[in-house]
């Protein structure tokens, strides 16, 4: 079997750089671990509304809800309130994951791509020392996918960065590791995704609720890795959902875990292998979230195969466009927002009450990092020294 | 006597994928959409009992 791209996992970042090099005329196959695109679900399921604007994704079957806004409680419930076109990349819509999945996958098939579910990829095939193909398991039978490109679209865990020789082990500090439920019967009248911070609710992480329909919210708490002990996340969650008045009248309709790296990103770019999403670590630092960047990311290395098979050229030179474009779309903020985490951890619950204090009145419809900093810094001049690598980045 | 290496409750993962995502010595794959443990390469460090958000990875012999 011959392509000149094989991607290997069909989440969003897999599937959206396969369309993209297909409609560029490359000849590109998806292979798919699983037996169903998008299942399980991975994910808190919240994105910005700003993907309306990339025409990505057609009809709205994906949509579980519009939100107006995000709300953010302090360990002592002291709210603060973002308006949705404010509150960064994770707020805006509410979506059933899977079938936002298995729409991008339709769409990279619409424009030519292939996709092979229950082909799990194996190892790396190389020819004199370069990366020809992958070697996959479908059901019973193994078998090479020769590519003159490939690209590692395999997630959190990634596999085949490690093969190439990236390093992608994720230290306990730059991982949250999640649990998360579908709870029917729960009020969602304030049509907020909320975000619950506090050391002993999540530590180095948060609780978040997000209402899917009325009566539904996905509820679920991510934890950094490194303060995690064995099943701490699931348990924090059902004890955080025994403690609030609504979500405990609540019943579970789905249990799912999730992993999310919150590290810098990673080289994604090695000879003609190419990294994309969870696996390139594209994901915001501070949130967890990696929608929108894997999407964006994906679009960019999609492009940048389209071009290089038109002309025929597999070295890292040509694919680098891949790595200068997305550095150049998001990178500067990935790296600010891990700035960012590092200065948060170091928060205890009372300067997350201090903090919450001080910018609940805040008028957030002129919400810039600087200008919180600016806000943060005037009614607390102890926080600069703090801040200070942060005020060097914004 | 040796550390007990890890090893994973197939009825308890939700195959996530962060005990993989951290394991220093690549020990973890996913098989039958389930974590496995490679226990000759497995070092006992225990990283990936403590990262499981469902605690389905405990020790060998326990």
């Amino acid at each position: 079997m011959e392509y000149d791209a094989v991607v290997v996992g069909s989440g969003p970042a897999g599937s959206i750089t396969a369309r993209f090099a297909t409609e560029l005329g490359a000849k590109v196959l998806i292979v798919e671990r699983r037996a169903e695109v998008g299942v399980p679900v991975l994910c808190g399921e919240g994105v910005s509304q700003k993907i309306d604007k990339w025409n990505i994704l057609e009809g709205s079957r994906w949509i579980a809800n519009k939100v107006d806004g995000a709300r953010i409680f302090s360990p002592n419930k002291t709210m603060v309130k973002i308006a949705a076109d404010m509150a960064g990349n994770e707020t805006g819509y509410v979506v059933y994951r899977d079938i936002f999945d298995q729409e991008l996958a339709r769409s990279a098939v619409k424009a030519g791509a292939k996709l092979m579910l229950k082909t799990e990829a194996k190892e790396l095939i190389k020819e004199k020392g370069k990366i020809v193909g992958v070697k996959v398991k479908q059901l019973n039978d193994t078998f090479e996918i020769k590519a003159d490109i490939v690209v590692g679209a395999d997630g959190v865990e990634s596999k085949i960065g490690k093969w190439a020789g990236i390093n992608t082990t994720l230290k306990p500090y730059d991982i949250e590791t999640c649990a998360q439920y579908t709870l029917t019967n729960v009020d969602c009248n304030n049509n907020y995704c909320d975000f619950y911070l506090g050391n002993k609710i999540a530590p180095g992480g948060y609780v978040w609720v997000f209402p899917k329909r009325k009566d539904e919210a996905n509820v679920g708490i991510g934890i950094l890795g490194s303060l995690s002990e064995k099943g701490m996340a699931l348990k924090l969650l059902d004890k955080f959902i025994a403690g609030h008045p609504e979500l405990k009248k609540g019943e579970p309709v789905r249990l799912i875990a999730g992993a999310a790296p919150v590290a810098e990103p990673v080289e994604t770019v090695k000879d003609n292998l190419i990294l994309v999403g969870d696996a390139a670590r594209h994901v915001d630092p501070i949130t967890g979230g990696g929608l929108t960047t894997s999407l964006e990311g994906g679009k960019i290395a999609g492009q940048t195969i389209g071009n290089a098979v038109k002309k025929q050229r597999f070295d890292k030179e040509t694919l680098s466009t891949y790595e200068t474009g997305w550095k150049k779309a998001f990178g500067k903020k990935l790296h600010r927002n891990y700035v960012v985490k590092e200065i948060m951890l170091d928060f205890d619950d009372k300067t997350l009450n201090m903090l919450a204090d001080s910018v609940k009145d805040y008028n957030f419809q002129e919400f810039s990092t600087l200008s919180l900093v600016k806000a943060l810094v005037f009614k607390h001049p102890t926080l600069l020294k703090k801040l200070a690598p942060l005020i060097k980045l914004v | 006597m040796e550390k007990p290496k890890a090893l994973v409750d197939e009825t308890k993962c939700l195959a996530c994928g962060g005990c993989i995502s951290v394991c220093p010595q690549d020990a973890l794959s996913m098989c039958g959409g389930r974590a496995y443990v490679i226990a000759r390469k497995c070092i006992s460090c225990d990283i990936c009992i403590k990262i499981c958000p469902v605690g389905a990875i405990g020790k060998e012999g326990h």
